[in-house]
């Protein structure tokens, strides 16, 4: 049997949240979440290294939850609330850990960056105190190339100890 | 790139007091390019896609490591819909060749393909997902040719030649003193060979980027660290003047050396050219990268060491056998690094070092973090243990002993002034013993702990008399402000930061009124490549050299305009003023409105180009090798569980003479990133091939380190001022990495009691090192 070709991909309709922004599309029915938003909605914040769930890049929230976009299909996305690192700062000012990053470093190349702050803004978002365990473990789908992780560590700890502040 | 910082400055008060000066060299600025990254804005390869790519390309592979090819069908490719043009070499205008060193490695395949990620055909599609349909439609013919999958089949009496001369691509030689007659009177002689493994660079930003031609300029955004060499590649490969191909660097995540040779460029180039006008985009998945992309030398280094009973050594035989794989790429340099580093910091009056790159049919290996000092670091520190043992030594008074002080020579005979090893390894081992680490417990019978140190050195920038320089130029803005403007590409290092401070500091101004334009051919001098721990060094001195000549054409006007001596002006925070006399003054925007007025230039360019001295080939001695050296020790501490062969490294001490930390918190983002791939590389990474074939080339099975390998890594920064190098800085990229992984097999070595000769120390490693079990022993066949 021949393959299909390119026009002969079904579709199928995703209706969504992201960023608080509603959206409708229709995608090939094979397409992935990151794929979807880099390539369909043009939020190419979120990004893909590894493209089979290992390296965390590709992190964003749904419905609270970090989820690997690239292993989640778009279709699966319907209905679903949808948090990317676009979606993090509010107009010129940075969410905390944005910030936090910026302050300690914790962006060298950056391209694990988005991934790392969605990460870590879930955990944040749970829980009021968090063990070094916790920290780690909330982190450790994310893999970072440059930094050795102690600037990322110092970053979270900074951006909890801030929002425990304000 | 371009990197603006928003003025937010505005009124520049006569009478407001001028701020306290702030010294930019030694301070931890934030990254310029931090808001953008961590928002994500920052545009990268792949990120460029989604607004203006029009048409998609992908590239047709190899199906065999070794073959001649017969036949290339693209008839059933052009049938795919969608698919608007297949290209083959006979399409290629140019050369079709590129190669860093030599030119040896074809951009499309015609006759032979030598390993499984040569490049045969181009497609062209109006969707990725109808090129990458056609690409699995391109029918190639082959003659198929034995497999060279390792350097002993390479050399084997009667293999097949991958090339006309032979499967040995080069030697390189360093003869010094009488080993021969050293060994002999040597009070213990050592031997052992250690075998180092195929490493991926594993920079998260996959190949990606976008090409257009509109009939006179093609330009490329691609990611690669040297844009005006590789615009020379990409001419000579299409056959188009240099001054037609326009280089822009979009942000980059990462390179480590994997972006040293030419990845995506001549294909986006070539697909560019057969459809003017439109914007092709080409993206590798991770796999494609992997398999594409060259790697870092596996070594086999055979070692032999010989010391008096008092612990001096006398001598050592090294014998380097280097899997090149397919093409040259910078191999030859690569086992040039190694040669010259073959002995370390250490001083050894008599050295024999002889070096042979193999060619096999495993994929191209180049640079990466290291280059060649990397992998001989592991075996001189390894042997610094073994014979410290043989002589029954305590392991740091030996290395004491032996550790070369200012004025001595290493390898290449080069006389070295000033050397901070010692200081390093005091700092490493004070900072070690000064606080109770983890792990004054009891443990159980089978777990050990250990620690272990190193001490590296690293000859700094491209060495051998290869040429090596750095152009920048730096300009005041009406507002005020300056711009720096360098051909250097930043990579994730902190480039732009560094050139930025740098400057700054020489013209007083503050960091928000900096800015810089980077790594765009059109914009941009040459200032060679990131890569051999050079740009700090390298274009740090032509951004120094250029910021001290605006500096004089600034003082120059500000003297006419505060009618005093330039010599007692001082420069700070945007002003210049008399220094006695702090209320006559003019802010630098005034001195930039008189310039314009007078018609005077307010800009800088400068060169730099100090040399090196070519190795004299017969006995790799040069006076001036390197044009300078880094220094660093490390201690590392582990865990072993004797049952199940795990290691965990539980602290890990690095420190490093930078010459000066101009922004401190890069530094230690360097050391603390290096170890962390020092660590992959002790514990866990390796490519592993089958005949040429990679079997893990995606991160389910290539392993890199995660947030829970790495211990509390302690950075120590040493400043040991530099005499050549901008501010007293020299460097930092490389040395890190070099010094983790010997520190922690020599910490293995402590806790097992066996001495690790073989990377990576994954589990099952060693396990058999500690119950000497080797890997073909029928023993271990049931697992």
């Amino acid at each position: 049997m021949p393959e299909p070709t390119p026009m002969e991909i079904p579709t199928i309709q995703v209706a969504c949240t992201v960023n608080g922004e509603a959206f409708t599309r229709d995608v090939p029915v094979d397409m992935p979440l990151l794929e979807f938003l880099r390539d369909v909605l043009g939020l190419t914040g979120t990004k893909g290294a590894c493209l089979e769930g290992e390296c965390g890049s590709c992190t964003v929230l749904v419905d609270g939850e970090t989820i690997n976009s690239c292993l989640m299909l778009a279709a699966q996305a319907n209905n679903r609330n949808i948090t990317t690192i676009e979606g993090l700062a509010s107009g010129a000012e940075l969410d905390v850990i944005q910030d936090s990053f910026v302050a300690t470093g914790a962006a060298q190349c950056g391209y694990c960056t988005p991934g790392l702050i969605m990460s870590a803004r879930a955990l944040l978002n749970d829980r009021p105190d968090i063990s070094e365990t916790e920290l780690l473990t909330a982190l450790e789908g994310n893999i970072c190339r440059c930094t050795g992780y102690a600037s990322i560590i110092e970053a979270v700890k900074r951006a909890h100890r801030e929002s425990q502040s304000s | 790139m371009i990197q603006q910082v928003t003025t937010t400055e505005s009124d520049r008060a006569q009478d407001a007091p001028i701020a306290p000066p702030d010294h930019l060299v030694g301070k931890s600025c934030r990254r310029i390019d931090g808001k953008e990254k961590v928002t994500g804005t920052a545009l990268y390869g792949a990120d460029l896609f989604p607004n203006s790519a029009e048409l998609f390309a992908s590239v047709v592979r190899a199906q065999h490591a070794h073959a001649n090819i017969t036949a290339i069908d693209t008839t059933k490719a052009l049938e795919v819909a969608g698919v608007l043009g297949v290209y083959t070499h006979v399409d290629v205008g140019g050369t079709n060749i590129h190669g860093l060193i030599r030119r040896d490695h074809p951009a499309l395949a015609s006759k032979r393909v030598r390993y499984l990620g040569d490049a045969i055909a181009v497609v062209v599609a109006k969707t990725e997902r109808a090129a990458k349909l056609g690409r699995d439609r391109v029918e190639v013919s082959y003659e198929p040719l034995p497999v060279i999958a390792t350097m002993e089949q390479a050399i084997a009496d009667g293999a097949c030649k991958l090339y006309p001369e032979g499967n040995v691509m080069g030697d390189k030689r360093i003869r010094k003193g009488d080993v021969e007659r050293a060994l002999a009177n040597s009070h213990v002689v050592v031997t052992d060979t250690f075998f180092t493994q195929t490493v991926d660079h594993a920079f998260l930003d996959i190949e990606a980027g976008t090409g257009h031609w509109d009939g006179q300029v093609l330009t490329l955004y691609v990611a690669g660290q040297w844009v005006h060499e590789e615009r020379r590649l990409i001419a000579l490969a299409l056959g188009l003047p240099v001054e037609q191909i326009r280089i822009i660097q979009p942000v980059t995540g990462g390179a480590f050396g994997g972006r040293e040779d030419i990845s995506i460029q001549i294909y986006l180039g070539l697909a560019a050219l057969k459809h003017q006008g439109k914007t092709i985009a080409l993206r590798y998945t991770r796999s494609e990268s992997m398999r594409a992309r060259h790697k870092r030398h596996a070594l086999k280094i055979e070692s032999t060491f010989g010391a008096k009973a008092d612990g001096t050594l006398t001598a050592a035989r090294i014998v380097v056998h280097s899997d090149e794989g397919a093409y040259a790429s910078t191999g030859i340099a690569v086992m040039r690094k190694a040669a010259s580093h073959a002995t370390g910091p250490y001083r050894v009056p008599n050295v024999e070092v002889d070096v042979y790159g193999v060619h096999t049919n495993n994929n191209p290996t180049g640079a990466m973090r290291g280059f060649g000092a990397c992998q001989m670091a592991i075996a001189y520190e390894g042997m610094m243990d073994r014979v410290a043992r043989a002589l029954d030594m305590d392991r740091e008074a030996f290395r004491r002993k032996n550790l070369i002080q200012s004025g001595d020579t290493v390898t290449t005979g080069q006389h070295v002034d000033p050397v901070s090893i010692g200081h390093c390894l005091s700092k490493a081992l004070a900072k070690f013993k000064e606080q109770s680490y983890p792990g004054n417990e009891k443990l159980p019978d089978y777990m050990r702990r250990g620690w272990g140190m190193s001490a590296i050195c690293f000859g700094l920038g491209y060495g051998d008399g290869f040429p090596d320089c750095s152009r920048a130029r730096v300009e005041l803005n009406d507002d005020g402000t300056a711009t720096v403007y360098t051909g250097g590409v930043e990579v994730g290092q902190g480039l732009l930061n560094t050139m930025m401070q740098i400057a700054g500091e020489d013209l007083g101004l503050p960091m928000e009124h900096m800015r810089i334009v980077a790594a765009d051919t059109e914009l941009t001098d040459e200032s060679g490549s990131s890569s051999a721990t050079r740009q700090t060094y390298f274009t740090g001195n032509a951004v120094r050299m250029a910021a001290s000549e605006l500096r004089e054409q600034v003082l120059d006007i500000a003297g006419i305009k505060l009618k005093v001596h330039p010599h007692e002006i001082t420069l700070q925070q945007g002003w210049a003023f008399e220094t006695n006399k702090p209320d006559n003054r003019v802010s630098i925007q005034q001195i930039c409105t008189e310039g314009l007025t007078r018609g005077y230039s307010l800009k800088a360019s400068a060169l730099f180009k100090p040399r090196t001295i070519t190795e004299v080939p017969q006995t790799g001695q040069s006076p001036r090798a390197f044009i300078t050296y880094l220094f660093g020790a490390h201690v590392s501490q582990v865990l072993v569980n004797m049952e199940t062969g795990e290691v965990k490294v539980e602290r890990h001490i690095a420190a490093h003479d930078v010459g000066k930390a101009v922004n401190p918190q890069s530094v230690e983002g360097q050391i603390v990133g290096g170890v962390a791939q020092g660590l992959g590389m002790a514990l866990m990474e390796e490519v592993t091939y089958k005949d040429g074939r990679i079997m893990n080339p995606g991160l389910t099975d290539y392993i890199i380190p995660t947030i829970k390998d790495l211990p509390p890594v302690e950075a120590i920064i040493v400043e040991h001022d530099d005499p050549g190098g901008p501010f007293g800085a020299h460097g930092v990229g490389e040395p890190p990495l070099i010094g983790a992984v010997p520190a922690i097999l020599s910490a293995i070595y402590d806790a097992t009691g066996k001495a690790p000769c073989e990377l990576p120390m994954t589990p099952e490693r060693t396990w058999r090192l500690i119950n000497d079990v080797r890997e073909n022993d029928p023993l271990t066949k049931v697992f």
